[in-house]
């Protein structure tokens, strides 16, 4: 009898799972609050995250991310393969595909796509697929991507939104002279070859995207992706005006919740708090020349660093600024990241060290510090006030100086600043970039500090065309454990991406790199 | 009608008042720290990006040469194109403009319509019980920072009460107006307590005047006193100080209209001038300057109507 | 109210009545205000807490015993910061707009009284000054000068003199047409006695009562440069900046952002009061 029972249940429980996941309703347009609006919303030529985030709506590329960010699954094509020596990648492209407007997506368009992205001095992304030499064709369904060195991180590369593929005659024949000038053009109309399309774009206040009637993928009941007919993009700049709106049920979705906010939000019974992983991580920048602005600089000293780290009291700075949301760093880079090692949190907090530390290290107590924090950033303010109170203890006295973007990027690039605060997320699902900026010192001199560590160099550039997973691996865990121990950082805390949904809206992620990915969200009637 | 000749005039000095605020904020926009590559590109961008990029905009040129380039493209009507929103700046202010006019034009009229009736209530009524409440009420108005009130009221009455949408912006007329009514309320609070001071405090002061006195003696009735004594006479300051506010006003719309997610000019000049994008910086200014000084021009000849020593 | 006097409307006889006394206004006013003032000046005195001291077992603690006014983000003592913050914000009041009074009503005066072509040129500098975006000017003297107070001084300084200044002009314009200002003339006097003894005590009370408004005003820029980053820095107590620092706290931690908003509508109310008052007697003294 018992075993009937059981496995009865069991049958409507298998029946109820398989019912429910069938049971996903089509239709509707998802209101979606941001923080700030897209730019220019081209593959190549963007600058930042405002348009990263949601590129990978419009443009699919030949590999896409899976939703824990570091997979592969298939996309425009559906199946690849690295040679053996390493210096070509051939893709096979999926059957049937077409761009928005109803026209094939060909492997001419690929090829043009993927060169676009990378010719030098065309945008500022091409470094991530600088190893692409040039790319050919065979017959009409095969590309063959050759590469100029081997690249460990080529397959990441082609799911990442610089290779996004856009219709070339289309784009040839927009207006302009120059490449820039015809993306220009062509982005004022676009055809996309992602799940949505372009529909209309009021800038700086409203963006709303139509599904692509033409889009390859499938959907659990058979019926071509996506869902949603549509997302309506709004622009909301204040945090609380965002929350305001989304729990009037005037918007489905509302990203960059406040930290403050967020054990708030999960007690409403209408809302869905979602934190999803993510590769943010938020540091304390510490310039390490010798000399600044004609003085001595106590930071280019290795025990004053070590010191500081050590009076820094991160769990009190989680609590204190991400209420309790964020953790503790184990690596400079996020655990989210491939290849990260660590797993003790970095300096945990010991101010009998730090003393000692800093009576090593010679710096007179006394000493002043400036930190350049970006004017109105109510998180970064909280960290700079928490860190002046703690670095009291060592007798430092730190000056708070809030300044805007443009001056801090200013101070930063010419590397005039004496500290300022960060965050970082990664754009591809590869170590090699965060290592490349933090590290490795001929890219930007190590984030601008002039830390400089020859083995670390070394063992980067070895890296970036190391074919044996397991050396690789064994690099990264060397190049983490010097810059980590030696570094010019105060590594602080990573956070997850914090965003609210209405309870109606179902299967929404954030990858870990930040885009956001509607292709197979769907919301209840 | 003698004021004709007299806006003329005015509308004729309004031209090299114009050419100045260009200069200047032309001048002053790129001596900000920081250049539009880096604050486009931010942290990752790298030396070549930025010379790239400075170079494409024209920006490695000497100071003055880009200047006669300026002047040149206003010259022919063109304002050249938003370097972070990557249009013609034209087309966006043509967008952003009459948002913010017609959130500042709400503001103003609802400002008026609360301080002229209560300031006349609290005047005939000194140190008494309604005076008393009306000035504590918009002595708690003035306190209250704007994004602050804004938050209160979008809390109670949008999100809570369901009267007014949670901010952002129509699609039709009507609808605008209806979006724009609890910003504009919160823009107008402020403005509304300084001109019910002012006007109060005028009104006293009218009334105590020897020419009122003198009207009361020649028994004129109350009522014909109050309005055409009193009233012309205690509104001469109020007048100015309107006038004046127009600019404060437009302040005060750059954090309402971020509260309340209008995408309006105010929001669009700040942004603009963090993302030192000179162009859009410069194409605002001189809207902006435009609108203010009509409206100041307004002003001016509300007082001559009022005064017409003034216009004298 | 034993001092308060009848009002304009049931006597005429005010006048000899009032000489004797001051207006109830401005000593309620001035009391405020010398409270103000002794807490800006002793404020360790009464604050029962180090203001920038955290408490990590009491983040967000609500009014209790021994945080009376709660506590904030930081676990710092709500009551002791907006004590310490009278010092700061008195100084901004007076700061911000004293200097733009004092210019504003000599130039306002003298312009007023000249007409022509001064007048015509104040105009232009008048319309140059209030069309000139106000923010930019603020970020522009911020970057050349790093953020803070003193930057904020200046920037109004620059822009508020010309409200005094245009309130008073357009007041002596009037002012000077009526008859005491022609016997003035007949009798001799020069102009500058004529506009500082007689003209602008007749046409100065629209500035003052602006003035004691623009005191408040100046505290909520303050509040508004705040939230922008650029007003009163950290860890310096502020209420404008306590303000934006307990926006994300509306709902879960009411009293970081009520209080010191309490704190600025009595110091407003102070300074309103006095205003009225100080209208009050240049009135009856006329």
């Amino acid at each position: 009898m018992k075993t009937v029972i059981t496995a009865a249940l069991a049958v409507t429980l298998l029946f109820g799972v398989s019912q429910s996941a069938l049971a996903v309703d089509r239709g509707g347009t998802l209101a979606y609050g941001r923080y700030a609006d897209s730019l220019f919303l081209e593959p190549v030529l963007n600058d930042g995250n405002v348009d990263i985030w949601v590129l990978s709506n419009l443009y699919d590329t030949l590999i896409l991310p899976t939703d824990d960010g570091q997979g592969l699954r298939p996309g425009l094509a559906t199946d690849w393969k690295v040679s053996e020596d390493g210096l070509s990648v051939t893709l096979t492209l999926r059957d049937g595909i077409k761009f928005s407007d109803g026209s094939p997506i060909t492997v001419d368009d690929v090829k043009w796509s993927l060169e676009r992205a990378a010719k030098p001095d065309n945008g500022i992304w091409q470094f991530l697929v600088q190893s692409i030499d040039h790319v050919e064709t065979e017959g009409d369904k095969t590309v063959v991507i050759k590469l100029k060195k081997t690249d460990p991180a080529i397959l990441s590369a082609l799911t990442v939104f610089n290779t996004g593929i856009m219709p070339k005659k289309l784009f040839e024949a927009a207006a302009g002279a120059t490449d820039a000038e015809k993306a220009k053009a062509f982005a004022e109309h676009p055809v996309s070859s992602g799940p949505f399309m372009l529909q209309s774009w009021q800038k700086g206040a409203d963006m709303k995207l139509a599904k692509n009637p033409y889009y390859w993928d499938k959907g659990e009941d058979g019926q071509p992706l996506p869902y949603l007919d549509g997302i309506d993009f709004q622009v909301i700049p204040d945090d609380a005006t965002r929350i305001l709106k989304l729990q009037s049920g005037e918007l489905q979705g509302a990203e960059f919740i406040p930290y403050a906010r967020v054990s708030e939000l999960k007690n409403d019974d209408n809302i869905n708090m979602e934190l999803f992983p993510s590769t943010r991580v938020e540091y304390v920048t510490l310039n390490v020349r010798p000399q600044l602005n004609g003085k001595d600089n106590p930071l280019s000293n290795e025990k004053f660093r070590q010191a500081l780290n050590y009076a820094t009291n991160k769990r009190a700075i989680i609590q204190i600024v991400t209420h309790g949301v964020g953790t503790e760093m184990t690596s400079f880079m996020s655990k989210a990241t491939p290849l990260h090692a660590g797993d003790t949190p970095l300096y945990p907090y010991d101010i009998a060290k730090a003393k000692q530390l800093m009576s090593e290290s010679g710096v007179p107590a006394g000493s002043e510090l400036t930190l350049l924090t970006l004017a109105g950033n109510q998180d970064e303010v909280g960290i700079a006030t928490a860190l002046q109170q703690m670095w009291q203890a060592l007798g430092v006295k730190l000056n708070i100086q809030q300044v805007d973007n443009a001056s801090r990027t200013e101070q930063y690039r010419a590397g005039t600043f004496q500290m300022r605060l960060a965050a970082w997320t990664d754009d591809i699902a590869d170590p090699n970039e965060i290592t490349s900026y933090f590290a490795y010192s001929p890219t930007i001199d190590a984030i601008h500090t002039s830390w400089k560590n020859d083995e670390v160099n070394k063992l980067f550039e070895q890296s970036q065309s190391e074919t044996d997973p397991e050396k690789r691996r064994e690099e990264y865990a060397r190049i983490q454990e010097i810059f980590n121990s030696t570094g010019p950082i105060v590594p602080l805390y990573e956070t997850p991406y914090p965003v609210a949904l209405s309870k109606k809206v179902h299967d929404f992620v954030q990858i870990p790199l930040g885009n956001n990915i509607f292709r197979s969200t769907w919301m209840s009637k | 009608m003698s004021l004709l000749p007299y806006i003329f005039r005015r509308i004729l000095q309004l031209i090299p008042t114009l050419v100045f605020i260009l200069v200047v904020v032309f001048v002053l926009v790129r001596l900000l720290p920081g250049d539009p590559a880096s604050a486009l590109i931010g942290d990752r961008a790298l030396d070549a990006d930025v010379q790239r990029i400075n170079h494409e905009l024209g920006l490695d040129q000497p100071l003055p040469v880009q200047f006669l380039y300026f002047l040149k493209q206003v010259a022919t009507g063109d304002l050249g194109n938003s370097l972070s929103l990557k249009a013609p700046v034209i087309d966006i202010v043509a967008q952003r403009l009459p948002v913010t006019i017609l959130l500042t034009t709400m503001a103003a009229v609802i400002a008026l319509l609360f301080a002229v009736p209560l300031a006349f209530l609290a005047a005939l009524r000194q140190d008494g019980v309604v005076d008393t409440v009306i000035r504590g009420v918009f002595q708690v108005g003035l306190s209250m920072p704007v994004f602050y009130l804004g938050l209160v009221l979008l809390t109670v009455l949008a999100a809570g009460l369901h009267w007014f949408p949670v901010g952002g912006y129509g699609e039709t007329f009507p609808d605008r107006v209806y979006h724009l009514f609890l910003p504009a309320l919160t823009l107008a609070l402020s403005l509304a307590a300084v001109l019910m001071r002012n006007l109060r405090s005028a009104i006293i002061g009218v009334l105590g005047a020897e020419y009122v006195d003198f009207a009361r003696a020649k028994g004129l009735k109350s009522r014909l006193i109050l309005i055409r004594h009193v009233l012309r006479n205690a509104l001469i300051s109020t007048v100015t100080l309107f006038g004046l506010s127009v600019g404060t006003l437009l302040g005060g719309a750059v954090i309402t209209e971020t509260v309340f997610a209008v995408p309006g000019a105010g929001r669009l000049m700040i942004d603009s001038i963090y993302g030192r994008d000179y162009p859009m910086v410069q194409g605002l200014t001189l809207a902006l300057a435009v609108l203010v000084s009509l409206t100041f021009l307004l002003t001016d000849i509300v007082q001559a109507w009022l005064d017409p020593r003034v216009a004298r | 109210m034993t001092v308060a006097a009848p009002t304009a409307t049931t006597t005429p006889r005010r006048r000899r009545a009032r000489l004797l006394r001051l207006p109830s206004t401005l000593i309620a006013g001035a009391i405020i205000l010398l409270v103000s003032l002794l807490l800006a000046l002793f404020p360790q005195l009464i604050a029962p807490y180090d203001p920038t001291a955290f408490d990590y077992n009491a983040l967000l603690a609500p009014p209790s015993a021994a945080h009376l006014l709660g506590s904030d983000s930081f676990g710092r003592d709500v009551l002791s910061r907006v004590i310490h913050a009278y010092g700061l914000d008195l100084q901004i009041a007076v700061f911000a707009t004293v200097p733009a009074f004092t210019v504003g009503v000599i130039v306002g005066a003298l312009v007023g009284y000249a007409g022509g072509w001064v007048e015509a040129v104040f105009g232009r500098v008048v319309d140059a000054v209030i069309t000139f975006p106000f923010l930019v000017l603020v970020i522009a003297i911020v970057a050349v000068l790093g953020p803070g107070l003193t930057n904020m001084y200046i920037a109004v300084g620059v822009v508020g003199w010309v409200f005094y200044a245009r309130l008073v002009a357009a007041e002596v314009k009037v002012q000077k047409r009526l008859d005491y200002a022609d016997a003035g003339r007949v009798m001799g006097y020069r102009p500058l006695r004529i506009i500082f003894r007689h003209l602008l005590p007749n046409s100065i009370t629209p500035a003052i009562v602006y003035w004691m408004t623009d005191m408040a005003l100046a505290i909520l820029l303050g509040s508004s440069l705040g939230y922008l980053g650029l007003g009163a820095q950290p860890p310096a107590s502020e209420w404008g900046v306590q303000i934006a620092d307990g926006k994300n706290f509306m709902n879960t931690a009411w009293w970081i952002s009520v209080f010191p908003g309490v704190a600025i509508v009595i110091t407003g109310l102070g300074f309103s009061l006095l205003g009225d008052g100080l209208a009050e007697l240049l009135r009856t003294r006329k």
